[in-house]
């Protein structure tokens, strides 16, 4: 690794679930402190911290504000927030970490969606003028997305059912899973649809839930971690806003954010993908241009959990996990933001060769 | 761990915009008003709703090149809400689509009345149904119609130019409370203010305080502390009420900095009682009055001020 490699140390993801009991202070405080602990640090050792929240998700204004003192801020440190999941944070603490003068940074996901209904939280992040007036929300554009599928012949509504179905049952060893399990398709597709074509096995669960990720610098980084799993391409990319605008079949912005990050320079083992929808996972193998026998969301992906602001996060935390415990060398985390998959991000990394 | 929350608070909060529209979106809503659709043309193509700028390049478009587009179009995608929310055009069952208006290449985003999910299908013709009263909003169009045919047009056009658009959304939060905020609130209907110490540095913060900031250390029980009920101004602000909704002052008022005595907590944005604005200064000694349950402000206990000059900065 040259010295100005980067690599993920230590991590750490809450339990996930439908309601919590915790604060989002509280959920920040416990992932934050497993995290450096996890790295083999001290919150004292971490330059600059990036936390990724969203106000209408937690329900007050400057939410993060009150979070510093669970992340820790003393001595004073670079702080910065992003009102995106905490992927994007991850990216920034990475983007920081380039410029070299700093070595260990940390980035955070954080978010309790128990706090109200979703379908009137995300028209909230819809164009003020022509679609949040509506109440148009995440699922009822998903929904919108899965039918030009369908009607294209991208996909069926058992296929989709399937994607949720070896989700769900692979989620079952994963102990941050909240739902999982196998369930029977044939039944499942005689049930009421929630959004059609939408039923609800294609739709995420409502997770509260935090994750947090410590990165380092290639010199520090192999001085306190035996086995740092490197960040080889880390990018994002945005597309127009308005679903109605864009082509609903693909992702763009997907394929250019992992060419960006270099996902064609080795084959990819696996990989952990924003799918909080089922047909999601259908746009986003072909965007990455991943094939069938690429294992995709092993840890039961955010059909298992979907901590919002967090859940891109975790993907990167899983991809982390998944190649120190051996299940691949090379793997890809995906996160997106926006209805339709608006912008998305990718993160390649790479374990040390063996 | 000991039990992280004492239950929940409900709380609706409301976003009551008003947005300015710009030349495009404007010229829009103002067609919506006089029961007009307009697109954009961005070379070849019309875009509809219409936007400033070319999606692809970010080059600006001639504003001037609106066209009017439908009013009848093509469903190119659809759900099914059977519950509608409080933020949904429609209170009974409807469909969410993508429209391309006849004569626009993009497709615009709107309700459609269709009675039942049955009557629905990728392709199926849809015209819009306007309201009566229009004001340049998307709702103007109350919904789309399965059909070739508008429904309630009528001679009422816009006097002047639509320039402003409302925006009211509310959203229902469900919180927890957390064990440090209900004890203190306890304390508080007791009369008793109470601060936590954190073990590590000793320094005193507020009852509802979650964590010593300097020490990331978990603040609880254990480190309660009760405080006396006096102490001293050391930085104010005097507010003049902007009438914002929501917004129940109409003179201007203070909100005050105070340090309690015997610790180094200063209970931040506090009111003062029996204090005029004009007579509000650094260094006014006070004592707590208690309201129904909460502190209801500070009033002066007639002491000497104290001269200190480095009190003003003790903001936190």
């Amino acid at each position: 690794m040259a010295s100005d490699d980067i690599a993920i140390i230590g991590w750490a993801v809450s339990p996930m679930e439908r309601r919590t009991a915790k604060s989002e202070q509280q959920m920040l405080f416990e992932v934050v402190t497993d995290a450096v602990d996890h790295a083999g640090i001290t919150r004292a050792d971490v330059d600059f911290t990036v936390a990724g929240s969203c106000d209408y998700v937690a329900g007050q204004a400057f939410s993060f504000v009150q979070n510093i003192d669970a992340v820790g801020a003393w001595p004073p440190k670079r702080d910065s927030h992003v009102e995106m999941d905490g992927a994007w944070a991850l990216y920034e603490t990475w983007v920081r970490l380039l410029s070299g003068d700093i070595d260990i940074a940390l980035a955070t996901g954080s978010g309790r969606s128990s706090t109200a209904d979703p379908a009137l939280i995300y028209p909230m992040e819809m164009d003020p003028f022509y679609l949040a007036p509506l109440g148009a929300d995440a699922m009822s554009f998903s929904a919108l997305q899965a039918r030009a599928l369908l009607d294209a012949g991208k996909v069926t509504e058992r296929q989709m059912a399937e994607i949720a179905l070896r989700s769900r049952a692979s989620a079952t060893s994963n102990p941050h899973a909240q739902v999982s399990g196998a369930f029977d398709v044939d039944a499942a597709l005689q049930t009421d649809y929630v959004r059609a074509p939408l039923r609800k096995h294609d739709l995420p669960p409502i997770t509260d839930g935090a994750a947090c990720v410590v990165i380092a610098r290639a010199d520090k980084a192999r001085e306190i971690c035996e086995n740092p799993v490197w960040i080889k391409g880390f990018a994002h990319y945005s597309e127009l806003h308005n679903p109605g605008m864009r082509d609903l079949l693909t992702s763009p912005s997907t394929t250019l954010a992992a060419k960006a990050a270099g996902i064609e320079e080795a084959p990819v083992d696996f990989a952990e993908v924003q799918a909080a929808f089922s047909h999601e996972e259908v746009i986003l193998r072909e965007a990455l241009g991943l094939g069938q026998d690429t294992p995709v969301n092993r840890s039961g992906g955010p059909l298992a959990a979907n901590p919002v602001m967090a859940t891109g996060l975790v993907r990167i935390a899983e991809t982390a996990r998944q190649i120190r415990e051996g299940q691949g060398r090379r793997g890809v985390a995906h996160s997106t933001s926006g209805p339709c998959l608006q912008q998305n991000l990718v993160c390649v990394l790479e374990g040390d060769a063996r | 761990m000991t039990a992280p929350s004492a239950g929940t608070v409900e709380m609706t909060i409301r976003f009551p915009y008003k947005r300015s529209l710009g030349p495009v979106i404007g010229a829009f809503m103002t067609g919506l008003a006089g029961q007009q659709i307009l697109g954009i043309r961005n070379g070849s193509e019309v875009m509809c709703p219409p936007l400033e700028w070319d999606p692809k390049t970010g080059k600006e478009l001639d504003h001037g090149a609106l066209v009017e587009v439908g009013p009848a179009g093509t469903v190119v995608s659809w759900t099914w809400v059977p519950k509608p929310s409080a933020q949904h055009p429609l209170d009974k069952p409807f469909a969410l689509a993508l429209i391309r208006l006849d004569g626009a290449d993009t497709a615009l985003t709107h309700a459609v009345d269709a009675g039942s999910i049955d009557a629905m299908s990728t392709g199926m013709r849809v015209a819009p149904r306007w309201k009566a009263e229009r004001q340049g909003h998307i709702t103007d169009i109350e919904a789309f119609v399965p059909g070739e045919d508008p429904q309630g047009l009528d001679d009422s056009r816009p006097e002047e130019p639509v320039t402003m658009m409302p925006y009211n959304a509310e959203i229902p939060y469900t919180l927890p409370i957390a064990v440090n905020t209900a004890r203190n609130a306890v304390a508080l209907k007791e009369k008793r203010l109470i601060g936590l110490r954190c073990p590590v540095c000793s320094r005193t913060y507020a009852g509802e305080r979650g964590f010593c900031p300097i020490d990331t250390t978990a603040l609880t029980a254990e480190h309660e502390v009760q405080l006396p009920q006096t102490g001293t101004l050391t930085n104010y602000t005097i507010i003049t009420p902007v009438q914002y909704p929501g917004q129940t002052e109409t003179e201007p008022f203070a909100r005050c900095m105070i340090l309690v005595d015997d610790s180094d907590l200063v209970i931040g944005y506090q009111p003062v009682i029996d204090l005029p604005v004009e007579q509000v200064r650094v260094g006014v000694r006070v004592k707590l009055v208690w309201g129904d349950g909460d502190i209801e402000g500070w009033q002066p206990t007639g002491e000497p001020d104290v001269d200190d000059p480095d009190l003003v900065n003790r903001i936190y």
